[in-house]
């Protein structure tokens, strides 16, 4: 093996051997934080099963938020310098795809929007939540655009509309986090009862947190993706 | 040895493998399977939301933004014998009737076209290392077909012609060489006797001005370019983009424009 061919495996092998170290440093998974049952007792005062989301939601609202607006100035980044960019041609768009790959996206396509809306709402019960469920959800727009070219699906599910509902869905996200602060509560009050835990109408705000969050990161990623196919950029 | 170690051994040789890999396809799906191990790490470690969203990101939506990107910015590499006509680079430009083709074949995949100019032995054997995608630069079909190459179907049709100098002795050979050496040859005054395709008969005779005997051999035969053994899918798109170029009349046209 000559020594370009090795050099991939010795920079792995640096980094597994780092990786290594730190992980016997530190353990991974044998037991819980000692403060787990705080958490647990936190997540259980806002009527939330899953305590992820408990804290990221609900202790950790803010944090959440700017990272939305993070994501949110990424989107439109995207979405301005890539209009400086020359469209590609089309010549792309015009592949034959195999009809294995069409027939199974028609089949898998319904099952994944499913799966990810069913994240999204469960996002307090269950593992899951707004940012997951989008991603899983924007996955299925881009296994039709596999199969149907992006010109197609962003015709298809009218992608001007699309940015009205984008940035709607953030204008509630910051009124629903501004609300009791309007309202002359402090910024973290939750306004919706925590109702019963496990139901799925439970856990205050989470649940609409996680849709909006959930339509958010569904739309921008399809943003993202689509421009960058259209403006045959640097990726 | 418990299930944890295990899936990170398996991760360290799937980062490994998708590293060394030289089709970025197979690199792409080195990546996709390195994050569902990744996830199952994190749903081990009891982390179950990072594993889902790992997998939704990583194994589903990074896979497809790489492979809708390369199937944009990819390039159809080919690994050519320099043949005037077919296939010649002159002052650093490509021209000739197979890379017209070429060039029609690309951009019906969007691809680039990115053509590597070799001998002709090397044309075959970087098909078969994987560094092109297509050996091109007239290639007869031959009926002892290599087991691990895939000729597509014919896109010229061409004949055996065997050419000799007045003084040449003793059988003809058929020529495996350069046809630039050859040319060279005959300028120098050697005496050659060769079995040549058409091509390389028109541009010897092109390129010199002594008398030839041409002879044409029985039978009709044609160029055909090479993929790789496992790249079925690869010769399905260059035949069916040839097929439709042929039932167009492009393949006539480009033929009169480069070899008449």
């Amino acid at each position: 093996m000559t020594w370009r061919r090795a050099m991939p495996w010795a920079a792995v092998a640096v980094v597994a051997a780092f990786c290594g170290l730190v992980l016997s440093q530190f353990g991974l998974g044998q037991e819980r934080a000692s403060d787990a049952e705080l958490w647990m007792r936190a997540a259980a005062s806002l009527g939330a099963r899953n305590v992820v989301s408990a804290i990221i939601l609900g202790v950790r609202l803010l944090d959440t938020l700017v990272e939305v607006i993070v994501f949110t100035v990424a989107v439109l980044g995207v979405r301005y310098f890539l209009k400086i960019q020359e469209e590609s041609t089309k010549a792309g768009e015009e592949i034959p795809e195999s009809p294995l790959v069409a027939a199974s996206s028609a089949i898998l396509l319904p099952g994944i929007l499913m799966l990810g809306a069913y994240v999204t709402v469960c996002g307090h019960l269950s593992p899951g939540g707004g940012f997951s469920g989008g991603a899983i959800a924007a996955s299925a727009l881009l296994l039709a655009a596999a199969s149907l070219g992006a010109e197609r699906v962003s015709a298809r599910f009218a992608e001007s509309r699309f940015e009205r509902v984008e940035w709607g869905a953030l204008a509630i996200l910051l009124l629903v986090t501004l609300a009791p602060a309007l309202l002359g509560r402090a910024v973290t009050t939750d306004l919706l009862p925590a109702g019963v835990r496990g139901n799925l109408a439970s856990g205050g705000t989470i649940l609409p947190y996680n849709v909006l969050i959930s339509v958010k990161v569904f739309l921008g990623s399809w943003v993202i993706v689509h421009h960058f196919l259209r403006h045959r950029g640097e990726i | 040895m418990n299930g944890v170690t295990a899936l990170l051994i398996l991760l360290v040789l799937v980062a490994g493998f998708a590293l060394v890999q030289r089709r970025r396809l197979f690199a792409i799906l080195g990546m996709s399977v390195f994050s569902l191990l990744l996830s199952a790490v994190f749903l081990l470690a009891s982390a179950p939301d990072v594993a889902i969203t790992e997998a939704a990101i990583g194994a589903a939506l990074g896979t497809f933004v790489y492979v809708l990107a390369i199937r944009k910015t990819g390039r159809l590499m080919v690994a050519a014998n320099d043949v005037p006509g077919l296939l010649h680079e002159e002052t650093g430009v490509l021209s000739g009737f197979e890379v017209d083709v070429l060039r029609r074949v690309a951009a019906a995949s969007g691809l680039e076209l990115v053509v590597g100019l070799m001998s002709r032995d090397e044309v075959e054997d970087a098909v078969r290392r994987g560094e092109a995608d297509v050996a091109a630069g007239g290639i007869v079909e031959s009926p002892d077909a290599q087991p691990d190459l895939l000729a597509t179907e014919p896109h010229l049709a061409t004949a055996q012609f065997t050419v000799r100098t007045p003084s040449a002795q003793g059988p003809s050979a058929i020529f495996r060489g350069e046809v630039g050496d050859l040319i060279d040859a005959v300028r120098g005054g050697d005496e050659v006797a060769v079995d040549l395709d058409l091509a390389r008969l028109l541009a010897l005779s092109r390129a010199t001005p002594r008398q030839l005997e041409v002879a044409r051999r029985d039978g009709t035969a044609g160029y055909v370019f090479l993929v790789a053994g496992e790249r079925g899918d690869l010769l399905q798109r260059v035949n069916a983009e040839i097929d439709r170029m042929r039932r167009a009349g492009e393949l006539d046209e480009i033929a009169r424009r480069h070899l008449s």
